[in-house]
């Protein structure tokens, strides 16, 4: 009996009678037939592992994202009362989505997305749409961030408002990469934070049974309340909303440039 | 799972949540409680809605014998409530017209009508000629059988004339 291993694309050819005459390749040694099959097992398993990678990333783009992002839009306008923590759901002003748009405007001139990136004729018609999906949701949890950290209407509405769209606008004719133009973000939006829900909260008097008794026992605030037109919420507004602002950077940090091709 | 069913699944995914926070703002529950009870309430809206586009729409007749019991027994309240909701878009003549029938006959006294009643109750009788404007009731309980004629009743009973000093009004009868 004869055994011949030929080399991968060959034929191996066993023949247990005396035919000896068609043989093709080269004989090869134990070891390059075990160099051989672990060669394709490393492919397999790369391409396997590619396999996982790409669904995993297909899955963060198109499942993780939309969840994230969603999930600000609905927390960035919730508050809850001082009274009875009842929920409060605060429709964005207008100005919250002028910020949103030029905040996109911002991601797509710092690299943060690529337009050719995100939308292509070269694309399936599904990609595109489910990337602008993604794209009008986290349009949507800008605004609502915005929503979050603006104060809701007197003095403070309109100087924070001021004071986002000056940074902005500046930030727009600035030269960003994607690391700069998210720690400018977190620290912008970390200080809008501190303002909006330490400093002007610690500002307002709490709910008290009359006008006259609120004066009596707390001036200061009372006066301040009055002057700023400070609303009352409830402690858990700020948790919920520090929590908001945590989510949005995180799905910001998890947005890729190119929605195709994983690099940043 | 491939990648163009985690897309679809994604924006679809994407469309329900999106559709649910847009309702949050809308319906603006206070607490979890009430959002299940505005869910059913805007399911149920929807639902008449949907009836009333592609014209399946009916009344809902238990509703309306309901209703009509409470009229009957002269218990106007309880009877427009039941009208009302088993006819929610109004849209049905003869059941708006026993809403508008139910304002006449609660608001009328012997010495003088009760003005805040009768107001809606022609409001309600224009509703019914909006509606149908040749509808005659088949139901013999009811003297005045055409919105015209109630429409009269009503804006009768809100001028104020001579007659209504006449003593001898206490002896006319409701209709």
């Amino acid at each position: 009996m004869l055994s011949k291993v030929q080399s991968p694309k060959s034929k191996v050819q066993l023949n247990d009678t005396e035919d000896l005459s068609v043989i093709e390749g080269k004989v090869l040694e134990t070891s390059e037939i075990e160099i051989n099959e672990a060669e394709q097992n490393n492919e397999l398993s790369k391409k396997s592992k590619e396999h996982f990678y790409n669904s995993q990333t297909t899955i963060r783009n198109y499942l993780f994202l939309p969840f994230i992002f969603l999930t600000v839009a609905l927390l960035g306008g919730l508050r809850l009362s001082a009274e009875t923590s009842a929920f409060l759901f605060i429709k964005p002003p207008l100005i919250c989505l002028i910020f949103a748009a030029i905040l996109l405007i911002l991601f797509l001139r710092a690299n943060l997305i690529k337009l050719d990136g995100w939308f292509s004729e070269s694309f399936l018609t599904l990609t595109n749409l489910a990337n602008a999906g993604v794209l009008f949701t986290l349009f949507a949890a800008s605004a609502q961030i915005f929503n979050s950290l603006l104060p809701e209407s007197g003095l403070p509405f309109w100087t924070l408002a001021f004071c986002f769209f000056w940074t902005l606008w500046n930030n727009l004719f600035a030269d960003f990469d994607v690391k700069k133009l998210l720690q400018s973000l977190g620290g912008l939006f970390g200080l809008a934070f501190v303002v909006k829900y330490l400093i002007l909260a610690n500002l307002t008097a709490p709910t008290s049974e009359g006008w006259f008794q609120g004066i009596l026992q707390n001036p200061s605030k009372e006066i301040f309340t009055w002057i700023l037109d400070l609303p009352r919420y409830s402690h858990g507004t700020g948790y919920i909303q520090f929590f908001t602002i945590a989510f949005y950077l995180i799905g910001l940090f998890l947005v890729k440039p190119e929605m195709t091709a994983d690099k940043r | 799972m491939k990648k163009e069913h985690i897309q679809i699944l994604g924006i679809v995914f994407a469309t329900v949540y999106g559709i649910f926070i847009a309702w949050l703002y809308w319906a603006e529950p206070k607490n979890l409680v009430e959002v299940s009870t505005k869910a059913q309430t805007t399911f149920e809206e929807v639902t008449t809605k949907t009836q009333v586009a592609i014209g399946t729409y009916e009344v809902d007749t238990a509703r309306f014998s309901e209703g009509l019991d409470a009229f009957q027994k002269n218990n106007f309240i309880a009877a427009r409530d039941n009208f009302e909701k088993a006819d929610p878009e109004r849209r049905d003549a003869r059941t708006q017209f026993y809403i508008a029938y139910s304002f006449y006959r609660q608001g009328f006294g012997k010495f003088t009508n009760d003005d805040t009643l009768f107001k809606k109750g022609l409001d309600q009788t224009n509703n019914v000629i909006a509606l149908d404007k040749n509808f005659k009731s088949a139901d013999a309980n009811l003297q005045l059988k055409t919105p015209a004629e109630l429409k009269n009743e009503f804006e009768e009973g809100l001028k104020i004339t001579m007659g209504d000093f006449n003593p001898l009004k206490v002896l006319r009868e409701r209709k």
